[in-house]
């Protein structure tokens, strides 16, 4: 979704795009049917997976963040299910709602320190909780340690009315669940998105000085930006930790996350949903089609990276739509301090202090 | 409307403002001038919120908003335009005016989160809002332009646009023509004045002394951040010291 | 107990130091060409590495091998900033950079793998020996790290302060725009640093492999820590990064012996509550803006 439509679409919602959104919906619903290798359904509910993740990355980036510890709050709201689950004693419909919340719970606690120093200061914080978390789990005996959990109990069976009991046995009710956790994301993260929250994010991605002064109390609204991003993680790591069936503090580290970021910049940073999907879709597929070798994924995924950063820092999705080749739309948001353009209160100040700092120099 | 007490603003050891003490009265339009560095943007910065001051106070109609951050400071009804034009670049015009009107939601988050008709009306309306100011200021020609495209004389008063969207009770200009031609100035002129007569107070960081002489109803003169006159035109024309901080001191 | 305490106090003073020239080396690329070069933990790796393959292989002298390293590393920190970064340099994208460095880290991080193989290695004997002071000891390898390092470092300094370049990294590091004004050649001034910057790693490396045990993901692992050194000194000071990365040494080795595991969180959490309190670190000016 291009930056500027958000603002004038709203009554387009029921338009074309609609209209392609269920397509799209009803081709996924069929899939099991005519795909039968659970291989390909597995890497299917993967794909899902990784992409609401790297959905979550970019409502962060949108507003300024570069975070370093989206596996945190994902292994955050793995433990949270498996632990309700497995000493709670509770019904695994109880603990998929309860894990973003209290995800977001904790990514509010956390984010208020955190997200006061916005650019360097929140990457350099968010990558010591991506480090810390993967610890803090290890060290807790009750927990697992760093054995991690094992015999997680898939999710409860669904009754239901007049047919058989939905039993987690297969691939496919999962792949269902995941479907429609995707959809309870992108929805949201759409209405979001379209209203005045998702044009305060905006703002505050383009030019951050000027949405201040406009009345955004940018603070908040990062702040709020981090929970829904932590919370939807927490959301993911819930079907994760019940789908694996077993989880280890050593899958929530920085590299997950920084899987999480390829996925979203191949795809492209421009594009709140359909880049992730893309990005995580071709990371997903690809390499298991093609037969690479686990040796050399790392360097050929490296040199993707830094191929793609220098020729095509859009993403795959900006060779289709010219407005986001060059990223614009994220003036303010990853702009080095000393960029080509500042803002002008900022360049204001560094005057001032650059004053005082030349006398130093001599 | 506005008081500025005993201000002081240092940035390390360089000081900005030292003792500043100034007013601004309902309905004017005041302009403080001085010579470059004298602490104009500096001003207009502690009392719109970006920088806090080191000592002193900012009182605006009986509340003390020092310290207030920059959002605080909108929210309580004064608004400011940036020396250099300070934009949403990759938006358009009406866009950028509409970003601006933020704070002018009623509906609560959750309706609009949810979408419902209401918050989809207010939305509208908002929009019309953000039309009807750039109509006043003449802009709505342009008004699905990305901002990058327009000529500098209009992003200046795009900007003013934005300033206007917060509907504030003062509004400070920062340099509003530098850069402008004879023409566009004049236009800008008109622009302020029906700003004024809309019942804003208005306080105008300029350098350009004919603007200043024609528009303001009293003068503030600063240098080294301190207040060196104050009055009306002819007082501050005739000043010695005024003329000495412009054009220096006579070596006799 | 006292000379427990000074005891820890060497050990800690010594882990410290490789900290140190990795965080000076790190600020360094840090402030002067804004790259977030979180592929520098494998400069490091590749200098140990290095020193290990001269001495274990080729059987040519330490002080041969510790060039070699310090040369490779310098060689390809240059390399890296004319084919990748330069490009993105100019580009004023904080993610841009990131994203590269990154992209590094990967490549390289799995280029050691598959070359030095994944046991640890250790490095031969070189200087044998324990230097005793009271009831203090002090391995004499360590001792040799000790002085090559404090030396190392006050050459950086010296470069930094005094040298033409040094002015115009400082310059560079303060306003590009302005340096540029200024007859500084800003892209040699970025190349210049990545190509120091990445000899200080490479000189940690080497100077830690005779201590050490050195393993293919010592550069990941340590990044993080030398990242969180910056964070404590600031990320523009090169003397708070000296600061920083004795404090995190010192901390490290009484966390270890008093805490056992427990330690790095500890340490983690102590830092964090710092930075939460003192945001551009114990002696930086308040970071970089955005």
């Amino acid at each position: 979704m291009a930056v500027q439509d958000w603002t004038y679409r709203l009554n387009n919602f029921r338009g074309k795009k609609l209209i392609a959104i269920a397509f799209l919906v009803f081709v996924l619903i069929g899939i099991p049917f005519v795909i039968h290798s659970p291989y390909y359904i597995h890497l299917l509910i993967i794909t899902g997976m990784n992409a609401i993740l790297a959905m979550t990355f970019i409502m962060m980036l949108r507003t300024g963040l570069i975070s370093l510890g989206i596996a945190a709050f994902w292994g955050i709201g793995a433990y949270a299910s498996a632990a309700l689950v497995l000493k709670a004693g509770v019904s695994y419909w109880f603990a998929l709602p309860a894990a973003p919340i209290i995800t977001g719970l904790i990514a509010w606690a956390i984010g208020y320190l955190v997200v006061r120093n916005p650019g360097f200061g929140f990457l350099i914080l968010t990558s010591v909780i991506g480090m810390l978390i993967g610890l803090v789990f290890g060290n807790i005996k009750w927990l697992g340690g760093f054995t991690g959990i094992e015999y997680i109990p898939p999710p409860n069976p669904i009754q239901l009315p007049f047919l058989d009991p939905i039993l987690f046995i297969s691939k496919i009710p999962y792949y269902f669940l995941m479907l429609v956790l995707f959809l309870l994301v992108f929805i949201s993260f759409r209405a979001l998105y379209t209203s005045s929250i998702g044009r305060a994010w905006m703002a505050i991605g383009l030019n951050p000085h000027l949405a201040e002064s406009t009345g955004v109390n940018v603070f908040r609204y990062r702040l709020i930006a981090f929970v829904i991003a932590s919370a939807a993680a927490g959301l993911e790591g819930s079907f994760y930790a019940h789908y694996i069936g077993s989880i280890n503090p050593n899958a929530f580290n920085i590299f997950k996350t920084i899987h999480v970021h390829i996925y979203a910049i191949l795809g492209g940073t421009g594009f709140a949903f359909l880049g992730p999907i893309i990005g995580t879709f071709i990371m997903t597929f690809v390499p298991e089609s093609l037969r690479i070798a686990k040796e050399i994924e790392p360097i050929l995924t490296g040199a993707l990276l830094i191929l793609l950063i220098i020729f095509l820092p859009g993403g795959i999705l900006s060779l289709f739509d010219l407005r986001h080749r060059h990223w614009q739309s994220f003036e303010g948001v990853i702009r080095i301090g000393k960029g080509i353009k500042n803002s002008p209160s900022s360049s204001e100040q560094r005057n001032e202090e650059n004053h005082v700092k030349s006398e130093r120099l001599k | 409307m506005l008081k500025v007490k005993g201000l002081s603003k240092n940035f390390g050891g360089l000081s900005a403002i030292s003792e500043l003490d100034l007013d601004i009265f309902n309905s004017e339009i005041l302009g403080v001038i001085g010579p470059n560095g004298a602490g104009k943007t500096t001003l207009f910065n502690v009392i719109s919120g970006f920088y806090a001051p080191t000592k002193g106070q900012v009182i605006f109609n009986e509340q003390d908003i020092t310290g207030l951050k920059a959002h605080q400071v909108a929210q309580v009804g004064i608004s400011r335009t940036f020396q250099v034009s300070n934009l949403f670049m990759s938006l358009s015009v009406l866009d950028n005016v509409f970003t601006c009107h933020h704070m002018s939601y009623r509906t609560s988050v959750w309706k609009r989160f949810l979408h419902t008709p209401s918050a989809t009306e207010e939305e509208k309306s908002l929009r019309r809002s953000a039309l009807e100011i750039l109509e006043f200021m003449g802009l709505d020609p342009l008004k699905e332009e990305p901002a990058a495209k327009l000529t500098h004389g209009q992003q200046k008063a795009l900007n003013i646009c934005m300033a206007l969207a917060t509907h504030p009770k003062l509004l400070l200009l920062d340099e509003p023509v530098t850069g402008m031609n004879p023409v566009e100035i004049q236009t800008m002129l008109n622009l302020i004045s029906r700003i004024r007569s809309r019942g804003i107070t208005i306080a105008i960081v300029e350098h350009n002394m004919q603007v200043v002489m024609n528009l303001c109803d009293r003068i503030v003169v600063l240098n080294h951040g301190q207040k060196i006159a104050e009055g009306l035109h002819k007082e501050i024309v005739e000043n010695q010291e005024v003329i000495e901080a412009y054009l220096g001191k006579d070596e006799e | 107990m006292i000379t427990l305490i000074g005891q820890l106090i060497i050990d800690g003073i010594v882990t410290g130091l490789v900290y140190v020239i990795l965080a000076v080396g790190l600020v360094l690329i840090l402030s002067v060409s804004r790259i977030f070069f979180i592929a520098y933990g494998q400069f490091y790796m590749l200098g140990a590495y290095i020193v290990w393959s001269s001495l274990a292989l080729l059987k040519v002298p330490y002080f041969m091998g510790l060039l070699m390293a310090v040369v490779a590393t310098t060689l390809l920190g240059l390399l890296c900033y004319q084919f990748i970064f330069r490009y993105i340099q100019y580009r004023g994208s904080f993610l841009a950079n990131i994203v590269a460095a990154i992209g590094l880290m990967m490549i390289m991080g799995q280029a050691g793998l598959l070359i030095f193989g994944t046991i640890g290695r250790s490095v031969p004997p070189v200087f044998p020996g324990i230097l005793s002071v009271g009831k203090i000891s002090i391995p004499v390898e360590k001792l040799v790290l000790v002085i090559l390092t404090l030396f190392i470092a006050v050459a950086a300094f010296f470069v930094y302060e005094k040298l033409k370049l040094g002015r115009a990294m400082r310059a560079v590091s303060l306003n590009p725009e302005a340096a540029t004004l200024q007859g500084v050649k800003t892209n040699r001034v970025y190349l210049a640093t990545l190509g120091f910057g990445c000899a200080l790693a490479g000189f940690g490396g080497g100077v830690m492999a005779p201590v050490y045990v050195i393993y293919p993901e010592m550069g990941s692992n340590i990044i993080l820590s030398v990242l969180l050194v910056i964070m404590l000194g600031g990320m523009n000071s090169m003397i708070g990064a000296v600061l920083g990365g004795l404090v995190l040494g010192i901390t490290l080795v009484f966390g270890q012996y008093f805490l056992g595991s427990m330690a790095q969180i500890f340490l983690f959490v102590v830092i964090g509550i710092i930075i939460f309190f003192r945001p551009g670190g114990l002696l930086g000016s308040a970071g970089l803006d955005i």
